[in-house]
């Protein structure tokens, strides 16, 4: 049973029991469960869309507009329910498919405008959160400020419990929940895969390639989306800004969770556990006293180390070329 | 088939167009827009994208991405400022500032072409590392009171002009020239151009790509003096999220990111339109809060026309080339004789 | 008799890869304003002898001799410095650079005198190229000559064309029939790779015909008739690598539909092309490589538009059919190029097998189900494996192969497109390979083999169609398949190959 889990799940989970040992030794309210639990408000939006980025890098993509799109949300939900006076809910639900649709447009451009995903997305980042901004402007509400007097029904959201478990845990479950079994348990899962190994090949067997490609940015567009809604429900009010520094930790997440930047490789458990482990970190070294500012250097070393170790102890570089080069360069 | 060809050579021409009709068209409602003394200053908040676009440009012709700039840029900042307020000399500040970037540029390099980590990922862990050290070496604090020389710096002119600028312009135009006209020079665009075709020609493709990194960030480096001598002082996030508005401006001016496509001149010209919509907005008295959308628009718009245009271009050329194989009815007939 | 200098000389030049003998002991020479042609079938050496020529592989065993001297560590630099030159099939230019930096890019000469004398060069030639066009924007004619001019200027003596009228039209190989005329009489010897026996005729003082390694016709092109050009790219006499045989059956169809009935389809790459496959038989598409085979497959499989014509399966008109629905209807593709189309290579063997048939399931996989239709095909067509779940690469080529056809083959296909089904695989999984298409044959599938090995596409085939640069020149029934009759159709010369368009 144990050889099937891939070996880098079981690298992060043992490295995720050495954190909490660690700082749990260096100051023993880190096993305190509550605690642990609330942390969780603090990453639970980076670790929602790293699940589906995780989506998009495995068709060999990327998509870095996801903080914008939770600014976006965010002043969408507050404009519509607090000024539009919409039912709180009904403006959630919106909110969350104006993140799909602008996942549509990255998608709708990069699949079947055959642009680079960077640009697209970069271009979207920009795009989007300006958006926002100019939504806020419009309305004249203070950009600084953002949208507030949110109902104390909405507020719940982000702080209810339901058995002493946190809300934000329960997103995080059932957000994982969706990316695993859409991911690793039904044949959509399975054509994301073949896509990113190998998308002619995947043409040829009659799979739609560019619809699958489309729907990975979909589903990306709205997980922001819903951390969008999440991010204003915890910090109470609606700004544009909200996710602004979203971007590096997503993309942290996910190739820290093991999923191959060329795509083809991955999953969301590597990305749940990266994005643990990277969570409580920051709790970790707050506790200890330490600036949070630090968390940086950790996540940015293990971010190389590990890719250069899962580079390394791969095959995957080397074999890829012999498949790849010989027919120009087989003389070298 | 002449079309890409008229597409791809004049893209930085389109580009410097666009700037122009940017100009005039905001001139037409304002013509303070126009003033030199406007054309001086959105030169000059542009310099520091300039700078770093001209960078970029190195590493994004290799066919490969630098997302450490902005750190680069902070730290480098942040150290020599600290050198500069301690009463070091402008020499030092200068001279460690460089050393800083060309050491990140080395990492980066060395990451990218010995490890053979994707420049993505090995640039976005520096990113986040030169964050921190940067943290770690100010403590955290700003770095304030910056002699009143080393700020007068940015404002010293020549006969009427910011010498800061010409110094920024002449040096844009004969890096220009390197990429362009020198023999190694050429050596960056070809090998994002045809790895394979600068392999067999016998280029030093590794050390020229770990080179590329390196120069990338000793412009961040330079982009950060330039930060400390206009802005006067170094917070800790100085230069966050600018890496992003750096290769969208290279993006804009025709850099391609596949690499092989582009000029420092082009990356240049992007970098004053993305910095000119916003006070192109400003002279229009539109409110400053649409600069974003606009340009995010204008970046989308412009690399998907660029592409599309792109694959019809190849699309017809393959049927070109199948179509000539066919057997046609004047070759029969030859044939048949 | 004035002597001419001497410029190549290779002897008794051998070489393998792995196990296999590419060459087994050419020598070769060739001396001032000779051009020599040298002809073979795919896989016949050609290009291994001519990447020794040029340093690029090294022999095993052979001398080299160049203007008379032995010549030891010989590599890709020294043979430019001696003037050898290989014009490439797919020339390998800096496609966003212009012409001119093309040229003088890697260059240890000043640019100007290289800017001047490419000028001069050009005008000399009586090309029309401007150096300031971008190189993708060039026409593939375009770049052969760019690719000439940079072996020119490189002073090349020995200039290697390796079918270098493959994409030029009618009136661009005429030019550069000039051209070679022109170099040829200022003292320059080419090395003229082709499949075309008539610009053979045309262009070149000498002919090599090269067969399994080994030179088989040799001399000059006076001696020569067409005739005895493809009976020297005959094997000789009963020679077979196969010992066992097809069985072939003469069905009279009269009464049958067909399965597959193309109909006058014109497309990308090929023109006016009819055939018809029944059931329960293997019907060839002979010819060489380029010919436009895959183009005609992709365009019925749906990957291509046809321009004109119609394209039926059982009947039904699927011309216009994506691949999903042409899948559907019953049809499917094992593609040429297994790497690039065919295998998803860092999945497991049981996610390449089931990839296909997974879609006919509900919205969740079925593990089981997978499992049991992996084990269902891997014992099937016996594929050698120790775990379902290892990554497809890492079976080797022959199984890798059957796992693509047991991908196909789950779809439960009518007709069935083979695209060069055994490259790259060796000996034994290559007759493993032929006896499934026996099977297949025998429990009445339908299939259409594309293949440019000519004994292999003799031996399975019950009707071949010849195609020859795109269009269809010729049939041969199940009486007319010989070795001689298949090799003349690839090579556009089978009696009444001119006519038989019209026909």
């Amino acid at each position: 049973m144990l050889s099937k889990i891939p070996k880098w799940n079981l690298v992060l989970v043992v490295v995720l029991i050495a954190e909490i040992i660690v700082f749990g030794l260096m100051n023993p309210r880190f096993w305190n469960i509550s605690i642990l639990l609330n942390s969780f408000n603090d990453f639970v939006g980076i670790a929602i869309i790293g699940f589906f980025v995780t989506f998009v890098v495995i068709t060999g993509g990327i998509d870095i507009s996801g903080g914008s799109i939770i600014g976006l949300t965010s002043v969408v939900l507050g404009l519509l329910s607090q000024i539009l006076g919409l039912n709180i809910w009904l403006a959630v639900l919106l909110a969350i498919l104006v993140g799909g649709l602008c996942g549509l447009l990255n998608g709708v451009l990069i699949a079947y405008g055959n642009v680079q995903a960077m640009v697209i997305t970069l271009g979207g980042m920009l795009l989007y959160s300006g958006v926002a901004v100019v939504l806020v402007g419009v309305s004249g509400v203070s950009a600084y400020e953002g949208i507030a007097g949110f109902s104390e029904q909405f507020s719940k959201l982000a702080y209810g419990k339901v058995l002493g478990i946190p809300h934000s845990v329960i997103l995080f479950l059932i957000m994982f929940a969706i990316a695993y079994i859409l991911l690793h348990l039904t044949r959509f899962g399975r054509f994301i895969y073949l896509t990113g190994i190998n998308q002619n090949a995947a043409d040829y067997s009659g799979i739609d390639t560019r619809k699958i490609i489309t729907s990975t940015y979909v589903l990306s567009g709205l997980s922001a989306g819903v951390a969008g809604v999440m991010l204003t429900s915890y910090l109470g009010s609606a700004r544009a800004d909200f996710g602004s520094e979203y971007l590096m930790p997503i993309l942290t997440v996910v190739v820290l969770g093991g999923t191959l930047i060329t795509g083809g490789k991955g999953g969301v458990v590597g990305t749940a556990l990266a994005s643990i482990i990277v969570g409580f970190l920051q709790v970790g070294l707050q506790m200890g006293g330490m600036s949070t500012q630090y968390i940086g250097l950790a996540t940015g070393l293990l971010l190389i180390i590990s890719v250069a170790f899962l580079g390394i102890s791969s095959d995957f570089k080397s074999n890829f070329k012999k498949i790849v080069v010989p027919k120009k360069i087989n003389w070298r | 088939m002449s079309k890409i060809k008229s597409i791809t050579a004049k893209r930085e021409f389109r580009t410097f167009l666009f700037l122009i009709v940017l100009f005039v068209v905001v001139g037409i409602v304002n013509t303070d827009f126009l003033s030199i003394n406007n054309i001086a200053n959105s030169l000059k908040s542009s310099l520091l994208y300039i700078v770093l676009a001209v960078g970029m440009t190195f590493v994004l012709l290799t066919g490969n991405i630098d997302i450490s700039v902005g750190g680069v840029l902070g730290l480098s900042a942040a150290v020599s400022g600290m050198i500069l307020r301690d009463g070091g000399s402008f020499l030092v500040a200068i001279a460690v500032a460089i050393l800083i970037g060309a050491v990140i540029g080395l990492i980066n390099g060395l990451g990218v072409t010995k490890l053979k980590i994707s420049s993505f990922i090995m640039t976005l862990g520096m990113l986040e590392i030169t964050r921190v050290v940067q943290v770690i070496y100010t403590d955290g604090q700003w770095v304030e009171n910056l002699p009143i020389e080393f700020k007068q710096l940015s404002q010293l002119s020549f006969m009427g002009m910011n010498v800061l600028s010409i110094i920024v312009v002449v040096s844009v135009i004969l890096v220009h020239l390197y990429l362009s006209r020198s023999r190694r020079g050429r050596y960056f665009a070809a090998i994002g151009d045809n790895e394979d075709g600068a392999v067999l020609l016998g280029i030093p493709v590794e050390r020229y790509k770990t080179l590329s990194f390196v120069i990338s960030s000793v412009c961040a480096s330079l982009a950060g003096l330039i930060f400390a001598t206009q802005i006067g002082f170094i917070s800790t996030t100085a230069g966050v999220g600018i890496e992003m508005t750096v290769i969208a401006a290279a993006v804009l001016g025709g850099v391609s990111l596949s690499g092989g496509v582009g000029s420092v001149i082009g990356a240049g010209i992007g970098a004053i339109i993305m910095i000119s919509i916003n006070s192109a907005l400003v002279y229009m008295k539109v409110p400053a809060y649409w600069n974003d959308a606009i340009s995010g628009s204008l970046l989308i718009i412009i690399v998907v026309s660029d592409a599309l245009i792109a694959r019809n271009a190849s699309k017809q050329a393959k049927k070109e080339r199948l179509n000539t194989r066919v057997l046609q009815e004047e070759v029969r007939e030859s044939y048949a004789k | 008799m004035v002597s001419v200098r001497n410029l190549v000389k290779l002897e008794n030049i051998q070489k393998s890869f792995n196990q296999n003998k590419v060459l087994k002991g050419v020598s070769l020479e060739i001396a001032e304003s000779e051009v020599i042609s040298i002809i073979g079938g795919n896989g016949a050496g050609k290009s291994t002898l001519m990447k020794i020529l040029t340093g690029v592989y090294k022999a095993d065993d052979g001398t080299i001799e160049i203007n008379s001297e032995k010549i030891h560590q010989y590599n890709p630099r020294l043979a430019h410095e001696k003037g050898i030159y290989l014009v490439p099939q797919e020339p390998l230019l800096f496609p966003n650079m212009t012409v001119e930096q093309n040229l003088t890019i890697g260059f240890n000469k000043d640019k100007s005198d290289v800017k001047e004398q490419s000028k001069n060069l050009i005008e000399e030639l009586g090309w029309d190229i401007d150096l300031n066009r971008l190189a993708n924007s060039l026409t593939i004619a375009e770049q052969q000559q760019l690719e000439i001019i940079k072996g020119l200027l490189r002073e090349a003596k020995v200039l290697i064309l390796d079918e270098p009228t493959s994409a030029l039209t009618f009136s661009e190989t005429k030019s550069l029939f000039t051209v070679i005329e022109k170099l040829k009489s200022s003292g320059v010897g080419i090395f003229y790779i082709t499949h075309r026996l008539d610009e053979v005729f045309q262009i070149s003082t000498h002919a090599v015909i090269l067969r399994d390694g080994k030179v088989t016709l040799k001399g000059k092109i006076e001696k020569f008739t067409k005739e005895m050009l493809i009976k020297g790219l005959l094997p000789e006499g009963n020679e077979n690598r196969y010992k066992d045989k097809f069985e072939k059956k003469l069905v009279n169809r009269e009464n049958e539909e067909p399965i597959l009935k193309v109909e006058n389809i014109s497309g990308d790459g090929f023109r006016n092309i009819s055939f018809d496959v029944f059931k329960g038989e293997v019907v060839g598409l002979g010819g060489l490589v380029g010919a436009g085979r895959t183009e005609i497959a992709e365009a019925i499989y749906g990957i291509n538009q046809v321009s004109s014509g119609k394209v039926y399966l059982n009947g039904d008109d699927i011309t216009k059919l994506g691949i999903n629905e042409t899948i559907e209807s019953g049809l499917s593709y094992i593609p040429e190029d297994r790497f690039l189309h065919g295998i998803f290579s860092i999945s497991s063997i049981r996610n390449n097998i089931t990839a296909q048939i997974i879609k006919r399931q509900g919205f969740f996989l079925k593990k089981k189900f997978e499992k049991k239709v992996t084990n269902e095909y891997v014992e099937r067509l016996s594929i050698l494996l120790s775990n379902q779940e290892d990554e497809i690469k890492s079976l080797s080529g022959g199984n890798q192969q059957k796992a693509v056809i047991a991908r196909i083959l789950s779809t439960n296909p009518q007709l069935i497109i083979m695209d060069e089904p055994t490259r790259g695989i060796d000996a034994a999984a290559r007759s493993d390979i032929y006896s499934i298409i026996t099977e297949l044959k025998e429990q009445g599938y339908s299939i259409l083999l594309i293949s440019s090995d000519l004994e292999e596409i003799e031996r399975i085939s019950d009707r071949i169609f010849g195609i020859y640069r795109g269009v269809c020149n010729a049939f041969l029934g199940l009486n007319e398949i010989n070795a001689t009759n298949v090799m003349k159709v690839a090579f556009g010369t089978y009696e009444g190959s001119e006519t038989y368009v019209e026909n």
